[in-house]
């Protein structure tokens, strides 16, 4: 690994950890997209229910929990039910454990307000099942209790008696919501993403199959910005702000010494 | 999380980032222990979520319907055994046969009709008639059997043009995520672990 890779990091560490200690508070503005989402649930009546999915690896954290914990959080306050479950096998733990704190932090009832379903694997037949019978899918939730004697599993049944299913994930999961849900069962689709995945979402968002995508930890600053409740997306957005112009910076310098270096080799050439 | 718990974290966080400096042992160690640990979980998830509560406890009761994909899923794991590896077509076939008969469909719908509804009904804008011309362009790109030259060659130029602004915008996108994952690391390790952050 060449040195000068090596300071590159060191500065970027430095940056960031300046940032994170400072916090010098950059403005951040809302962007349409996150307001649409936002505005999606603030819409949903108190008593309907919101299906989130966890369809992420445990690397991922650190991007999609300030953006679940942000949407679960709008959830609550709006009295929505929350059903949560996972079509992957790391989002599992981390899905019950976030909406657990959170649905403490507000004073939900588990079972009633909010329940957990727990992980399928073969998303495809999981998502087509729910479609179908959700009680033949998940007869049990996650803490083991039987889907029928829980108030809220009991009033659930298929994609008809959702709201809205998000899908908190970093890879192709929500186009798979996409495929096996809202084209077949024509429920609402959002996903909750990392922002690697955006550039792949976007025509799906124009061409109406998503109803709204909110992503990144800009996604979720701009979401607790909406909430008026700062949490970890806001505290990152500094650091995140500072590297983005140290890369910018970066990048330019990059392309002068590139060019530079052509140009002189081009001069050689010539004298030669 | 309690002090032991996380500074056993920090310290991994630290061994996976020391990799930074060049490979060494601090780092195989950490790595080798997200593998196996992932592998580990996986294992345990899909034994309590999946095969215990739907396969092992209904036929207890008597009830066998679980009997059948548990069968399929052990023929599977015969591919460990090279004598026996044969069985393991049963499972596979009926994975790939049905797979593709469930998918094919679908992705046809999702990801090729819809898509090209709405990049046709979308001409209604400026923005819609972008879309239109960089898909058209982009296409002329990936016509192989026509020599890109004159007005066929510029809409294949256009189409270039159009990917680099996608890999662009993906490029920026990429680095912002991998930005929040450094972000998350070191709130973890100078918030949690060290407590100098003002919360």
């Amino acid at each position: 690994m060449g040195t000068s890779r090596r300071w590159i990091f060191a500065v970027v560490g430095v940056v960031a950890v300046a940032a994170m200690i400072f916090r010098p508070g950059f403005p951040l503005s809302v962007s349409q997209e996150t307001r649409h989402v936002f505005d999606l649930i603030d819409s949903l009546d108190s008593n309907s229910v919101v299906m989130i999915s966890f369809d992420h690896e445990a690397s991922s954290l650190p991007e999609v929990g300030p953006l679940g914990t942000a949407i679960v959080d709008h959830c609550f306050r709006k009295g929505i039910r929350i059903v949560g479950l996972a079509l992957f096998s790391e989002g599992t733990a981390a899905g019950y454990e976030l909406i657990n704190r959170r649905a403490s932090a507000a004073g939900k009832t588990y079972g009633t307000e909010w329940i957990y379903l727990g992980f399928r694997p073969q998303y495809t037949s999981a998502i087509l099942g729910m479609g179908e019978d959700l009680g033949e899918v998940f007869s049990r939730d996650y803490e083991g209790h039987s889907l029928a004697e829980s108030p809220l599993g009991s009033r659930i049944h298929n994609y008809r008696d959702i709201a809205l299913v998000i899908s908190v994930a970093d890879g192709s999961m929500p186009t798979y919501w996409v495929e096996y849900a809202q084209a077949r069962y024509n429920v609402k689709i959002a996903a909750a993403l990392t922002a690697v995945m955006v550039t792949s979402y976007i025509p799906y968002l124009e061409s109406h199959q998503l109803t709204g995508i909110v992503a990144g930890l800009r996604g979720a600053a701009e979401y607790e910005q909406l909430l008026s409740a700062p949490g970890a997306g806001s505290r990152g957005m500094d650091a995140q702000s500072a590297i983005h112009a140290l890369i910018a910076v970066l990048i330019v310098a990059g392309n002068i010494q590139a060019w530079r270096k052509r140009r002189s080799q081009t001069g050689r050439g010539t004298n030669q | 999380m309690n002090l032991l718990e996380t500074t056993t974290t920090a310290l991994l966080t630290l061994a996976i980032y020391s990799f930074l400096a060049g490979d060494n042992p601090f780092y195989k160690f950490a790595e080798h222990l997200l593998v196996g640990l992932t592998i580990g979980y996986t294992l345990v998830i899909t034994l309590k979520s999946v095969i215990w509560p739907q396969a092992i406890i209904p036929m207890g009761r008597g009830e066998m319907p679980g009997l059948v994909p548990l069968i399929l899923g052990c023929l599977i794991l015969l591919r460990l055994v090279p004598r026996w590896a044969g069985w393991s077509r049963i499972s596979l076939a009926l994975v790939v046969g049905g797979g593709a008969g469930v998918a094919i469909p679908a992705m046809l719908k999702a990801r090729v009709l819809d898509q090209m509804a709405a990049t046709a009904n979308g001409v209604t804008s400026w923005a819609g008639w972008i879309i239109l011309i960089g898909v058209l362009a982009t296409l002329t790109y990936f016509v192989f059997t026509r020599a890109h030259r004159g007005a066929w060659g510029t809409s294949a130029r256009i189409g270039r043009y159009f990917m680099m602004v996608f890999f662009g915008a993906t490029f920026a996108y990429t680095v912002m995520s991998r930005v929040a994952l450094l972000i998350g690391r070191l709130e973890f390790l100078m918030g949690d672990w060290l407590g100098i952050l003002r919360s």
